[in-house]
C-alpha cells in the first residue's frame, strides 16, 4: 500500500558508520525482510524508517513524500505507520483494550468506530476473550499479539516489525511467523521486517536484504540468496558451508592442502580459489572425487554429521541417517560432490566473514 | 552391602536428629524461662533489701548521708555567716561553673576551680569545701581524666580506696554499726555518681533552679544510682554468707537477667517455628545468625518502639488516652501538629512538582550539561539539611539577609525588615523542599532510566506528540514510582529536626520534632510527654512505609527489558537553550548560592555585612574552630562512630544480602522486614525510644555512651548498605560460585575470591552510605549526646545557637569539604562505578 524510497542513506555515530550508502525502493504490498547478524544495522534502517533516527545523510520517502533528509523531518506520529517492537512495548498501565485503542483515540475517531475497528484487530490476533485483561495477565505470546494489533489497528500504510518473534519458545515462534505472514497477506500491507535469524527471513520474506557491516551484501527472493549468493558471507550467513583454498587450472581445482587432490570444475576462474561447499552437498559413495579418512560421526536422528579427514584438511559431512550406518572411524572413505560454489580467492575471506559487535 | 549400611545409619540418624534437636529446643525454652524466674526472684531480694528503684537511691543517700550531714554541719555556720546576696552570688558562681564543665568547656572552668580551691586554703573553708566538691563533680564529667589524677586530687591512694571498700562492705553487713570515717569517704568516693546526683539535688534543684540541664543531669546520675543499687544488695548478701557469687550476680543484674531469660526462651520458641517447616530439625547455622540478627533488631529497635506505644496508650498501667489529650490540647503542640502536617505535605507537592521535570530534562532530553546538573542535583542529598537551613537563614533573615538586602536595593524599599522572611512557616517550606526534592528526583530519575524506550516510541509511532507521550505513557508509567518518592520527602520532611530546629525556634515555628526534644530536656514527665508526640510521627511513618513498600511495589511497572536499554533521547529543539538556563538558574539559587553563603559567612567577623567590607575579613574562625580540643574530639568523635557504625552495620548487610539472595532459609525475611522498619521509623523517634529503654530500666545501661548513638545510627542507616549490597549479589549469577565450589574451592574461599572481589565496590558504596550520615547526623545525636560524646553535627549546632555563626559556618563547610572527599574516595575505590 505504501512504497518506501531510500536514497543513498548513511548513518553515524560519532565516528562509528552504522549503515554505508542504503539505496533501495520497496514496493507496495512487499515483504521485506533486513536480514544481518546483531549490530550490523538493520536495526538503525528500521527505526529510520520510523522516525526514531535521523539519516546522518540521504534521504527518505514515503510514497513520494520526502519524510527524512536535508532539512526536512517528519516525526514518527506523522509518518502513518505501524510498529512491533522487540520487547512489545504494551503499556502495562493499560488494558488490552485501550492499548489497542490508543493510536485511535490519539487520532480522536468516535468512539463507536474505535470499539468496532478494536473488536476487529483483536479478532485477526485472536485475542477477543482478552480485551479486559492486563499486560502483566498475559503470556509473552499473547503481550506480542497485542503489541501486533496496536500497530495495525490504524490501518497503516506500513508495518514494522523489530524481531518481535526474538523473544518467544520456539514452537509459539513457529506459529507466528505464519500469523504474521497471514496478517499481512489479509491486508496486503507493505511490511519491513527485521530480524538475525535467516530461517524466519526465508519463510516470510518476498525479499531479503542480507546486512553486514552496515552495507546491504545482497537482496533478493530468498531463493535467489540462498542458491545465489554474491559473496562468500552472504553463502556463510544462510546455512552452514566450509570454504577450501584450491587452484583453478585446466578444467580442474586441485586443493594443495588434500594431499593435492582435484575435482573438476568448468567454470570461468582461473588461479587461486575459494571453494564454497555446504555440508549436505558432500556424500559418501563408492568411487568419489575426494579420498578420505572417517575421523568422527554424530547421529543426530535424521542425519549423521560426520568429519573426514582428507590430506591435512578435516571436512564435515553431513550424510543421511540411513546412507552409511555401517561406517566405523578411521576407515577409509571416498567423497562425492553434489553442488559447490567458487569464488575468486581475494585473502579477505576472514575480514568479509567478521561480524561487526 | 557397605552402602545400605550407610543408608541405614543415615537413616537412623536423621530419625534421632528431631528428637535431639527438639528436647534441646525444649531445654534452651526452659532455661530462659529458668534465668526470667531467677531475674525476677533477685529483683524481689533486691526490693526486699531496701534498695528497689527510688529506694535504692534514698538507701545510698542514708549511706552517704553521714558524709553530706558531715558537710552540711561543717558549712552551716558558714551559711549562716553569710548574707543573703552573698549566699546568692555563692551559689550563681557555683551553678555556672557547673553548668560549664557540663557544657564540657573545661579548661577556663578547671583553672578557675583550681584557682578557688587554693583560696579556701586561706580560711573560707565553706568556700574550699564546695568548689572541692566542684571540682571533682568536673573531673568525674570531664573527659580524659584519669583515675589516677582523680585520686591525686582527692587525696585517695589506691590502698585508701581499697580500705574503704571494705569499710563500706562491713557498715553494710551490719546495719547498726557506726559507719567508719574510712567508709564514709568510701561512699563519696566509690559512689561518684550518686555523690554528684545529691550534690546537685541539694544545692540546685531544691533550691528551686528551674535550668533544665540541670534536672536532667540529676536524673542521668539517679540512674547510676539505681544501678550501684542493685550491686550493694548483692553484696550484703554475699557478705552475709546467705548466697552464692552467681546468685550474687542474679541480683546485682537482676534486670538483665530478666532479658537474657526472655530473649533466649523467644528464640527457643521462634527457632521451632522455623523449624517446623523444615522436617528434618538439623539445625542450621544460618538459624543463629538470623536469630542474632533479629535479637539484636528486637532489643533496641522494636522494644523501645513497643514500649513506647504501651508508655502513650497506658500512662498508668491500664489503657487511656490521657497523655493526647493533654498533649493535643495545648494550643503549642497542636499547632506543632499543624506545622508539620503543612509543612511536609507543602514539601511534598513541592518536591515532586521540582522532581519530576528536572528528572525528564536530566534524563531523557537533549538538556545542555545535563550530566554535571545531574551530579549537582543528586550531591545534595548527601549534604546535612541543617547545613542548608543555616545557609538560607543568612540569605533570608528578614534584617541582614543578603537576598533581603539586596531586594531592598534592587526595588528602592525602606530599610524596614523584609521583604522575605525566613522564620515563618512558608520560610521552612522552602528550605525543606530545597533539601528533601532530591530524594524524589533520585527515586524518579533511577525509574526512568529504568523504562523501557520503546514504551514511548510504541506512542509516537502511534501518532501521539512526544508531550502527549509524556502525559499518556511516562507520567503514568512512573505514577508508582513518583509516589513513592513523593511520600519519602513527606516523611522526610516531617521527621526532619536540623532544619525546624534552625529556621523554626527562632521563628516560634514548632513542629512535633522540636516539641519532642524540648519535651525530652524536660526530664521525667517531659520523656511521658515527648512519648505521645512521637507516637504520631511513628504510626504516620509506618504507615507510609507500608504505602510505599507493599501496595506501591505491587504496582511497579517498571521491568527491566531485555536489550540494553538506551533512553531515547528527545530533542528540545528551540526550547533547549530557554530550558537549560532555567535549569541553570535554579541549580544556582538552590545549590550555588547556599553554599558560597555557608563558605563567605566563614570568613566574616559581622555576619550582616559583605565579606569584602574593610575590616570584616578572617581567618580565626577558621583558626578557632579547628584549634579548639572540643571541636577536634567531637570531630573524631564523630569519624569513630560512624565508622564503627558503618563497619558493624556493613557485616551484618552482607550478612542478610547472603541470606537473602543465596539461601532460602526460613525467617530470612524477619531481620530484612525490622530493618526496613527501623530505616522508616522517624530519627527523632529511634532516639526517643532508646533513651526510654536503655538507661538500665530493662537490664541495660547505655545511656549517656557511645554505644547508644552507635546503635541509633545502626538501625537508622543500616538499610541504605543492605539494599546496596543486596542488588550487588542479585546480579551475581548463583553459578559463578558454583562454578567456584565445582572447582575445589572452599565456601569461604569461594566467598572471598569470588564474590567478595565481584561485590565489593557495592560494599565499599555500602559503608560510605552507613557513614556519611552517621557522620553529620544531628537529630538523634541531639537526644542522646553526653558531654563525652559530642558529635561534630551536634557541636556545630551548638556553636550556631550559642556561640558564633561564622565558626559554624567553618564548621559546615569543613563538614562539606570531608563528605565531598569521602565521595572522591569512594569514586576512587570503586573506579568510578559508585559515587553517592
Amino acid at each position: 500500500m505504501a512504497t518506501v524510497t531510500i536514497k543513498h542513506v548513511t548513518k553515524a555515530f560519532g565516528d562509528n558508520v552504522v549503515l554505508k550508502e542504503f539505496n533501495e525502493t520497496f514496493q507496495e504490498g512487499e515483504f521485506i525482510t533486513l536480514l544481518g547478524p546483531s549490530g550490523c544495522g538493520k536495526t538503525t534502517m528500521l527505526r529510520i524508517i520510523a522516525g526514531f533516527e535521523k539519516p546522518t545523510s540521504g534521504e527518505l520517502y514515503i510514497d513520494d513524500q520526502l519524510v527524512s533528509g536535508g532539512k526536512t523531518f517528519v516525526p514518527p506520529e506523522k509518518r502513518s505507520i505501524g510498529m512491533v517492537f522487540q520487547s512489545y512495548a504494551v503499556w502495562p498501565h493499560m488494558n488490552v483494550f485501550d492499548n489497542v485503542a490508543y493510536p485511535l483515540t490519539i487520532k480522536k475517531v468516535p468512539k463507536a468506530e474505535i470499539r468496532q475497528s478494536v473488536d476487529r484487530v483483536l479478532a485477526i490476533v485472536h485475542l477477543s476473550q482478552y480485551a479486559q485483561r492486563f499486560p502483566n495477565q498475559l503470556s509473552g505470546g499473547q503481550q506480542q499479539r497485542v503489541a501486533l494489533a496496536r500497530a495495525l489497528v490504524a490501518a497503516p500504510k506500513l508495518l514494522l516489525l523489530d524481531e518481535p518473534l526474538s523473544n518467544l519458545d520456539a514452537k509459539l515462534r513457529e506459529s507466528m511467523r505464519f500469523e504474521i505472514k497471514e496478517i499481512q497477506r489479509e491486508l496486503g500491507i507493505t511490511v519491513v521486517y527485521v530480524t538475525h535469524d535467516q530461517t524466519e527471513a526465508m519463510a516470510m520474506s518476498d525479499r531479503i536484504f542480507l546486512i553486514n557491516r552496515g552495507v546491504v551484501q545482497q537482496s533478493g527472493t530468498p531463493q535467489q540468496i540462498y542458491n545465489e549468493p554474491a559473496n562468500q558471507f552472504v553463502m556463510d550467513f544462510l546455512g552452514k558451508v566450509d570454504f577450501f583454498k584450491g587452484v583453478a587450472e585446466n578444467g580442474r581445482i586441485t586443493f594443495p592442502e588434500m594431499g593435492n587432490q582435484s575435482i573438476a570444475y568448468d567454470g570461468p576462474r582461473k588461479g587461486p580459489v575459494e571453494v564454497a561447499v555446504r555440508p549436505e552437498n558432500l556424500y559418501f559413495c563408492e568411487n568419489g572425487v575426494l579420498q578420505g579418512k572417517l575421523e568422527a560421526q554424530y547421529y543426530l536422528g535424521d542425519v549423521d554429521d560426520c568429519r573426514v579427514r582428507v590430506g591435512d584438511t578435516l571436512v564435515r559431512v553431513i550424510a543421511n541417517g540411513h546412507e552409511f550406518q555401517d561406517l566405523t572411524n578411521g576407515q577409509p572413505v571416498s567423497l562425492g560432490i553434489r553442488d559447490f560454489r567458487v569464488f575468486e580467492d581475494n585473502g579477505l575471506l576472514e575480514q568479509m566473514l567478521q561480524i561487526q559487535t | 552391602m557397605k552402602n545400605a549400611t550407610v543408608l541405614q545409619s543415615g537413616l537412623q540418624k536423621r530419625d534421632r536428629t528431631p528428637a535431639i534437636t527438639k528436647i534441646a529446643l525444649a531445654l534452651v525454652f526452659l532455661l530462659g524461662i529458668a534465668v526470667i524466674a531467677m531475674g525476677y526472684r533477685g529483683m524481689q531480694e533486691y526490693g526486699a533489701s531496701g534498695f528497689s528503684s527510688e529506694g535504692g537511691y534514698r538507701a545510698i543517700y542514708a549511706l552517704s548521708g553521714d558524709v553530706a550531714d558531715a558537710w552540711s554541719k561543717k558549712l552551716e555556720p558558714q551559711m549562716a555567716a553569710l548574707n543573703d546576696v552573698q549566699r546568692a552570688a555563692l551559689d550563681q558562681t557555683a551553678h555556672d561553673l557547673l553548668i560549664d564543665a557540663w557544657e564540657g568547656q573545661k579548661s577556663g572552668a578547671g583553672a578557675e576551680a583550681e584557682a578557688l580551691l587554693n583560696a579556701a586554703q586561706e580560711g573560707a573553708e565553706r568556700r574550699g569545701l564546695l568548689w572541692r566538691l566542684l571540682y571533682t563533680t568536673y573531673l568525674v564529667n570531664g573527659p580524659k581524666v584519669s583515675t589516677a589524677n582523680k585520686r591525686e586530687i582527692t587525696g585517695v591512694s589506691a590502698a585508701d580506696e581499697a580500705a574503704f571498700r571494705q569499710g563500706l562492705l562491713a557498715a553494710l553487713v551490719d546495719e547498726t554499726a557506726a559507719v567508719p570515717g574510712a567508709a564514709q569517704s568510701a561512699v563519696g568516693d566509690a559512689q561518684g555518681a550518686e555523690r554528684q546526683a545529691m550534690l546537685a539535688q541539694t544545692l540546685f534543684v531544691s533550691n528551686g533552679s528551674t535550668d533544665s540541664r540541670i534536672t536532667e543531669q540529676v536524673n542521668v546520675l539517679k540512674k547510676g544510682v539505681r544501678d550501684k543499687g542493685a550491686q550493694l544488695a548483692a553484696f550484703r548478701m554475699t557478705a552475709r554468707g546467705e548466697v552464692s557469687w552467681l546468685w550474687q550476680l542474679v541480683v546485682a543484674n537482676s534486670r538483665t537477667a530478666i532479658l537474657v531469660g526472655i530473649i533466649l526462651a523467644l528464640d527457643a520458641l521462634l527457632l521451632t517455628f522455623l523449624m517446623m517447616g523444615d522436617r528434618t530439625w538439623i539445625v542450621d547455622f544460618k538459624w543463629i545468625i538470623i536469630l542474632l540478627i533479629v535479637d539484636f533488631l528486637l532489643l533496641f529497635q522494636l522494644m523501645p518502639l513497643v514500649y513506647m506505644i504501651i508508655k502513650a496508650f497506658f500512662p498508668e498501667g491500664s489503657f487511656s488516652l490521657e497523655t493526647f489529650k493533654r498533649l493535643y490540647t495545648y494550643s503549642l503542640n497542636l499547632d506543632a501538629l499543624k506545622n508539620t502536617l503543612i509543612a511536609a505535605f507543602s514539601t511534598m507537592i513541592l518536591g515532586t512538582l521540582l522532581a519530576f521535570p528536572l528528572a525528564w530534562l536530566v534524563g531523557r532530553t537533549n538538556l545542555y550539561g545535563k550530566k554535571f546538573f545531574r551530579a549537582l542535583f543528586v550531591l545534595t542529598y548527601m549534604v546535612p539539611p541543617y547545613v542548608g537551613a543555616m545557609a538560607w537563614l543568612r540569605l533570608l533573615n528578614p534584617n541582614v539577609g543578603s537576598i533581603n538586602q539586596w531586594l531592598r536595593v534592587l526595588f528602592g524599599l525602606s530599610d524596614a525588615p523584609g521583604p522575605l522572611n525566613v522564620y515563618t512557616l512558608p520560610g521552612m517550606i522552602w528550605v525543606l523542599t530545597s533539601f528533601y526534592y532530591p530524594y524524589a528526583f533520585i527515586t524518579i530519575s533511577r525509574a526512568m532510566e529504568k523504562m523501557d524506550p520503546s514504551l514511548e516510541e510504541a506512542s509516537r509511532i502511534s501518532g501521539a506528540s512526544p508531550l502527549k507521550t509524556v502525559f499518556t505513557v511516562t507520567l503514568p508509567m512512573m505514577m508508582p514510582s513518583l509516589i513513592s518518592g513523593a511520600l519519602l520527602v513527606f516523611v522526610s520532611a516531617a521527621s526532619c529536626y536540623g532544619i525546624p530546629s534552625i529556621i523554626g525556634s527562632p521563628g516560634r515555628v514548632h513542629t512535633v520534632t522540636t516539641r519532642i526534644v524540648e519535651y525530652v530536656s524536660l526530664g521525667q514527665q517531659g520523656l511521658n510527654d515527648a512519648t505521645g508526640m512521637a507516637v504520631f510521627l511513628m504510626v504516620m511513618a509506618v504507615i507510609i512505609l507500608f504505602i510505599s513498600d507493599v501496595v506501591l511495589a505491587k504496582r511497579q511497572y517498571i521491568t527491566v527489558s531485555g536489550k540494553s536499554v538506551r533512553p531515547a533521547i528527545v530533542d528540545l529543539r528551540k526550547w533547549r537553550v530557554p530550558l537549560t538556563v532555567i535549569v541553570g538558574i535554579f541549580a544556582v539559587i538552590v545549590i550555588f548560592i547556599p553554599f558560597a553563603t555557608i563558605f563567605s559567612t566563614s570568613f566574616k567577623i559581622d555576619v550582616g555585612k559583605s565579606m569584602f567590607q574593610a575590616e570584616n575579613f578572617t581567618l580565626s574562625n577558621w583558626k578557632t574552630v579547628f584549634g579548639r580540643t572540643e571541636t577536634v574530639n567531637s570531630l573524631k568523635n564523630s569519624l569513630i562512630f560512624a565508622a564503627v557504625a558503618a563497619t558493624v552495620g556493613i557485616v551484618v548487610a552482607c550478612t542478610m544480602s547472603y541470606l537473602l539472595q543465596r539461601t532460602r532459609i526460613r525467617g530470612r525475611k524477619i531481620p530484612d522486614f525490622l530493618i526496613t522498619l527501623g530505616s522508616g521509623t522517624p530519627s527523632v523517634v529511634i532516639a526517643l525510644g532508646l533513651i526510654m529503654t536503655m538507661k538500665g530500666n530493662f537490664g541495660i545501661n547505655i545511656y549517656n555512651t557511645a554505644y547508644i548513638m552507635i546503635i541509633a545510627y545502626m538501625i537508622k542507616y543500616l538499610m541504605m548498605g543492605m539494599r546496596t549490597v543486596v542488588s550487588a549479589m542479585s546480579q551475581i549469577h548463583v553459578s559463578l560460585e558454583e562454578c567456584s565450589q565445582v572447582s575445589g574451592a572452599s565456601w569461604t574461599r569461594t566467598m572471598f575470591k569470588i564474590t567478595g572481589p565481584l561485590i565489593f565496590p557495592s560494599i565499599a558504596a555500602g559503608w560510605f552510605l552507613i557513614f556519611i550520615p552517621s557522620f553529620y547526623e544531628l537529630s538523634m545525636t541531639t537526644l542522646l549526646y553526653s558531654s563525652t560524646t559530642k558529635t561534630i553535627g551536634f557541636q556545630l549546632y551548638e556553636y550556631w545557637t550559642f556561640t558564633s555563626q561564622p565558626m559554624s559556618c567553618a564548621m559546615a563547610f569543613g563538614i562539606l569539604l570531608i563528605v565531598v572527599f569521602l565521595n572522591f574516595v569512594l569514586n576512587r575505590l570503586t573506579k568510578g562505578e559508585f559515587s553517592i
